[in-house]
C-alpha cells in the first residue's frame, strides 16, 4: 500500500511546513493541545458551529488532502475514543436534566464515526465508509483494513486513511486518577528521560491518502503487525516472525522509530525492543513532540514518511540517535505494556 | 423580568445553544425568520431550541403545529416565554 499525501493538524504546528522545517513547541505543563488551523476559511460557517475538537481537527486535516486528491474511493479512520467531550457532555446532561430532553448536536457529535461521516458528506464520497474503534490499536486495524481494501480494489484506487483522538478535561481527570499521567509538570522535550510514573496526554488527527498505484508515492507501508497482552518473549517472537515474513533481518532496518512516552513503568518494551536489534541501530522519539495519546501510531506514521524523504535532518526537536535519511524503518509502539504493534514503512524506490 | 430582559437573555441562550460562532445579540433582529434567515437555522436547531425552551423556561413544545407557529422569530419566541414560562 502506498502513501501518497499527508496532513496532520497536532500540537506541533505540523499543517503548514513549520514544524518539518524546526520549529518545535516546548509545553511547560502536561496537556499538549492541538494547533489548529483557520478553520473559518475552510469548513462553512453552519457546519463548524456544531463540530465537535475531533471532527473539527479530522476535518482541518482532511480537507486539504480531499482537495489536493480528486479521486478518493473511500475513507477509513482509526479512533479509540471519537468526539469524548461531546460524549461526556451528553451523559451527564442524562443526569442533569433527569433523563428529559436531550439535545441531539452532542449525540451526533459524540458517535465515533461522526467524522467520517461528516467527511463523506462535505466531499460527497459515497464509497467505503468505515471506523475502526480498537482502542489503542485503532489506527493499526485502520490500516489493515486499508491494505485489504487496495489489495482487492482495481488499480489506482485510493482512500483517505486517517486517525483523530481529542482531549476531554472530565477524561484526562479520570486518566490521571487512573496514574496514566504524570503528577508532577513536565516539559515536553523532557519526557523520554522522564523517570517517574505516568505520561503526558496528547491529541491529534492525521491524514493520508493511500493507494495501491506507486506512481509519485512517498511512502509504502510494507506491513503491520499487532499483539495484545504479550510477554516478552512473546514480543521477541512477534518480531522474528514479523521481519522473517518480510524478507528482512534486524540489519535490513535502518531506524526504528519508538512510542516511549517517559513512563518508567512501561518503556522498558522499547528497551527489550532495542536489544533485538544491532547495537548502533538508529531510533528516535516522537511522543516528545505530541504526548500520548491512543491513535498516536498515525503521527508516527507521518514522521516515518517525512524521515523516508529526507526531512528532520539537524531538526533541534529531535531526539535518538538519527544521523542517515533512512530507506526502511520499524515503528514500534505499544500502550501500556499491553497493546503492541509494529508498522514497516520503506521508501517507495522501484524493487 | 420585563419583556426586553427576556428578549435579551433569550438571545444570549440562542448564542450558546445554537453555539452561533461570531454573532452577538444585537446582531439577531427580533423580527428576522430564524429559519431561512440570516442564521441558517436547521431541522436540529429547532430540535436545540424545543431543549432550551424546556431548560430555560419550563415550556414544553409537544405540537409540531404549535411549535411552528412559536418558533418564527425572537418575537413570538419570546411572546411565548412572557405568556407560559414556568421557571
Amino acid at each position: 500500500m502506498y502513501l501518497k499525501d499527508l496532513s496532520s493538524v497536532s500540537p506541533q504546528v505540523t499543517y503548514t511546513e513549520e514544524f518539518i522545517n524546526g520549529d518545535y513547541i516546548i509545553y511547560s505543563k502536561n496537556i499538549l493541545s492541538v494547533i489548529e488551523p483557520s478553520y473559518s476559511e475552510i469548513i462553512p460557517a453552519s457546519l463548524l458551529r456544531r463540530m465537535g475538537k475531533a471532527v473539527r481537527m479530522g476535518i482541518g486535516a482532511a480537507l486539504p488532502l480531499i482537495e489536493r486528491n480528486e479521486k478518493i474511493n473511500g475513507i477509513v479512520m482509526g479512533t479509540a475514543n471519537g468526539g469524548l467531550e461531546n460524549c461526556i457532555n451528553f451523559l451527564n446532561q442524562i443526569i442533569e436534566y433527569d433523563e428529559g430532553v436531550l439535545t441531539p448536536t452532542h449525540f451526533v457529535q459524540s458517535t465515533p464515526n461522526a467524522l467520517a461521516g461528516q467527511l463523506a458528506l462535505m466531499s460527497k464520497n459515497t464509497g467505503y465508509n468505515v471506523t475502526h474503534v480498537n482502542g489503542p490499536l485503532a489506527f493499526e486495524n485502520a490500516i489493515l483494513d486499508a491494505m485489504m481494501f487496495l489489495e482487492g480494489a482495481s488499480n489506482k484506487t485510493s482512500l483517505l486513511l486517517g486517525a483523530v483522538e481529542e482531549i476531554s478535561n472530565y477524561n484526562y481527570n479520570i486518566d490521571l486518577i487512573a496514574g496514566r499521567y504524570k503528577l508532577e509538570n513536565i516539559a515536553n522535550n523532557d519526557l523520554i528521560t522522564s523517570q517517574t510514573n505516568g505520561s503526558i496526554c496528547g491529541e491529534g488527527a492525521t491524514m493520508f491518502i493511500v493507494s495501491n498505484d506507486a506512481n509519485d508515492a512517498l511512502a509504502k507501508i510494507i506491513n503491520l503487525k499487532q499483539i495484545n497482552f504479550p510477554n516478552q518473549i512473546d514480543l521477541e517472537q512477534l518480531l522474528n516472525q514479523f521481519l522473517i515474513e518480510n524478507d528482512l533481518i534486524p540489519d535490513d532496518i535502518d531506524l526504528l522509530i519508538l512510542g516511549n512516552n517517559g513512563d518508567v513503568q512501561f518503556d522498558s518494551w522499547y528497551v527489550l525492543l532495542r536489544s533485538c536489534f544491532p547495537a548502533n541501530m538508529e531510533y528516535v522519539y516522537y511522543k516528545n513532540f505530541v504526548g500520548e495519546f491512543r491513535t498516536n501510531s498515525a503521527f508516527a506514521l507521518f514522521f516515518a514518511t517525512q524521515l523516508l524523504n529526507g526531512r528532520f535532518h539537524n531538526h533541534k526537536g529531535i531526539q535518538g540517535n538519527f544521523r542517515n535519511t533512512p530507506k526502511t524503518i520499524l515503528i514500534y509502539n505499544q500502550f501500556e505494556g499491553i497493546h503492541h504493534s509494529f508498522i514497516l514503512v520503506q521508501s517507495p524506490e522501484p524493487e | 423580568m420585563n419583556r426586553e430582559e427576556v428578549k435579551s437573555e433569550f438571545k444570549a441562550h440562542l448564542i450558546t445553544y445554537l453555539n452561533l460562532l461570531d454573532i452577538t445579540p444585537d446582531q439577531i433582529k427580533d423580527d428576522e425568520p430564524l429559519f431561512d434567515g440570516d442564521l441558517g437555522l436547521d431541522s436540529i436547531d429547532s430540535v436545540e431550541l424545543i431543549v432550551l425552551l424546556d431548560r430555560e423556561y419550563g415550556i414544553k413544545i409537544i405540537n409540531p403545529t404549535e411549535g411552528r407557529q412559536i418558533l418564527i422569530d425572537v418575537n413570538t419566541i419570546v411572546d411565548h416565554i412572557v405568556l407560559n414560562r414556568v421557571k
